[in-house]
């Protein structure tokens, strides 16, 4: 094989991108491109990265398909690297089809945790667990099974499973530590940390306090009826109200939570659900509907019971009415929960995580910038957001080098 | 062009630890490949690893029948096979060294992606001659006055025979797709032995002899091993 090559696919594979690059920096071929573009994504050039690799792409000769669609995989992770979500994922799937296909298993298995990232990154878990449970990491090289477990304490952390992320992050600790990445043991770290961060607030008959990850855990599998404003739902144990698509009737649901046991004034929950400061007749009969609605929606976990002034909930079953809130007050909180993740987002690719517009996703971030809560890197297209002060790239640049043929 | 299908004789590996074979060579009674951190000495019949010498190895192996020279980074090294020496380093020639074999008291170089063979001077370095392949070349081999090189490009490999004058075909044996070809050498008998490159296997494959020929060259490329 090409001695440079080997030389410094084996130093990328060691995290020493230095010394990969002092082999081949002079070289133009492809393998030496490619393995430059990986070097520079180590390093954080991630523009560069990109452009090197697209052009090592282009440089593979027609009988060098498997290194093309290797060159391709590296690109896509340079981009989710980037948060650039809207990405070509199209191209990902045809490029590990094609290693698949010519047994390149370690390679495809890769793209395979790429796409699945990107679907835990835009929010679709379902999705990502779909994907994730065709694959068994035993047989792959550290470096990958650490990817795998961090995938997988990602889909449990946010589905609230506090244990089973633990679990996974051990098991991707070890295997980071194996693999000898240090961008990937640190990874796993602040995977780690957020685990002990606060997760959301719970408030109760007056108080609030802030919960991490396993006391939302155990909230949610307590006898306690709890309003989730994380998730807009009202939950008892395993049954569940999803109130994610009824604004309203979540307003509605979380001023009385917040109340419980006492009632709620109608102007109050005028003014929580319709934001009317003075009501008509009309808001009043509009109110009547909505209650009616929600009571309807929550009859086998709740009551919703007429007061003289207002309305109360009455749980069936439980003895307490929790209200689960996202851990800030913040006027934009989902926004800053999405960069609390240390990466740089674009504003689109926020807008698709969250499901919103990007005018109004922009709107958020110009006001928290204004408060200086998050801060932009670069200009108009490249534009990036993240919460200061400014963390390194850290992602997993897990691709073995793309030697040829091997 | 005469164009068949290399028959293979048998496989050897992968072997624990060993990720890749990129060079190796034969020195009469073993044969030696390069494994990334170290040469290892297999012995053929038994499949054996015999022992190994603790060197820098990225790419092609050679032996001039006291010496073994291996390919590292930028450079050749000589080493003595006895000690695990390296006993002397020139330049390597070009950017994408891959193949190398002794023949006629010089060193011949495959140049991977620039299609090349380079025959230079074991002392010094020195380029003396290049013979241009129009696929790309892996190992190297001179055997009973042929010159051979190994080519791999994509999923296509095989043992190509050619002409070391104008560079032209004159035969070719097609490994089944899939199967690399990094180093290649021939045994001076019946068989080449070729790197398997990350497969991490070592294969011997079946040499057409010449009508009438004999087993057991006379010429480059076995003489100097006995």
């Amino acid at each position: 094989m090409d001695s440079l090559i080997t030389a410094a696919a084996r130093a990328l594979a060691a995290g020493d991108p230095f010394g990969a690059l002092n082999l081949v920096a002079l070289r133009e071929d492809a393998p030496a491109l490619a393995l430059r573009g990986i070097a520079m994504a180590q390093l954080g050039d991630l523009a560069r990265a990109k452009l090197l690799l697209r052009k090592a792409a282009r440089g593979f000769g027609p009988r060098e398909a498997v290194a093309r669609a290797r060159c391709v995989v590296a690109e896509a992770e340079v981009a989710l690297a980037a948060r650039d979500l809207n990405g070509p994922a199209k191209t990902l799937e045809a490029a590990r089809a094609l290693l698949e296909a010519q047994g390149d298993r370690a390679n495809a298995a890769h793209a395979r945790y790429l796409e699945v990232r990107r679907l835990l990154l835009i929010g679709r878990l379902d999705e990502a667990e779909r994907k994730l449970e065709g694959l068994d990491p035993a047989p792959f090289p550290p470096a990958l099974r650490a990817a795998h477990e961090l995938v997988v304490a990602g889909i449990a952390m946010r589905r609230l499973q506090a244990r089973a992320t633990r679990a996974a992050l051990a098991k991707a600790e070890r295997a980071a530590r194996q693999a000898g990445i240090p961008a990937l043991t640190a990874e796993v770290e602040s995977a780690q940390r957020l685990l002990q961060a606060p997760a959301a607030r719970r408030i109760a008959r007056g108080g609030e306090r802030p919960l991490r990850l396993a006391e939302v855990e155990t909230l949610l599998a307590s006898k306690a009826l709890v309003v989730d404003a994380c998730r807009r739902a009202v939950r008892e144990g395993d049954k569940l109200v999803s109130l994610a698509t009824r604004p309203v009737l979540f307003a509605l649901a979380g001023a009385l939570a917040e109340a419980w046991p006492g009632d709620v004034a109608r102007e109050t929950l005028l003014a929580r659900a319709f934001g009317a400061k003075h009501a008509d007749e009309s808001h009043r009969a509009r109110l009547r509907v909505e209650i009616g609605r929600l009571r309807a929606m929550l009859r086998p976990l709740a009551h919703l019971s007429a007061t003289k002034q207002g309305f109360a909930l009455a749980p069936r079953r439980a003895r307490e009415v929790v209200l689960l809130a996202p851990p800030g007050e913040e006027a934009h909180a989902a926004v800053l929960a999405f960069l609390a993740d240390g990466e740089a987002w674009s504003s689109s690719a926020l807008a698709l995580a969250l499901g919103t517009s990007q005018r109004s996703v922009q709107r958020a971030l110009d006001a928290l910038a204004a408060e200086g809560k998050v801060q932009a890197l670069g200009r108009a297209r490249a534009r990036r957001w993240m919460t200061p002060p400014l963390p390194a790239f850290t992602t997993a640049l897990l691709l073995p080098a793309p030697l040829p043929g091997g | 062009m005469k164009r068949s299908a290399a028959e293979i004789i048998r496989e050897y590996g992968p072997f624990p630890g060993i990720e890749a074979v990129h060079g190796l060579t034969f020195d009469g009674r073993q044969v030696w490949f390069a494994s990334g951190d170290r040469i290892n000495a297999l012995d053929p019949a038994s499949g054996r690893l015999a022992r190994s010498i603790e060197v820098k190895a990225y790419a092609g192996t050679a032996f001039d029948g006291t010496h073994l020279y291996q390919i590292a980074e930028k450079r050749i090294q000589k080493i003595d096979p006895k000690t695990g020496r390296v006993l002397h380093t020139i330049p390597a020639p070009g950017d994408s060294n891959s193949g190398l074999a002794w023949a006629e008291g010089s060193l011949w170089v495959g140049q991977y992606r620039d299609r090349k063979i380079v025959q230079v001077d074991p002392e010094t370095g020195k380029v003396l001659r290049t013979i241009d392949s129009n696929r790309f070349v892996t190992g190297v081999t001179w055997v009973e006055g042929e010159l051979w090189h190994g080519t791999w490009e994509g999923d296509e490999s095989g043992l190509r025979h050619i002409d070391p004058k104008s560079g032209e075909v004159l035969e070719q044996l097609d490994l089944p797709p899939g199967t690399m070809v990094s180093g290649i050498e021939a045994d001076g008998g019946d068989r080449f032995y070729c790197g398997g490159g990350k497969s991490g296997k070592v294969r011997a494959v079946r040499r057409p002899t010449r009508g009438g020929a004999k087993a057991g060259g006379t010429e480059a490329g076995s003489a100097g091993r006995k």
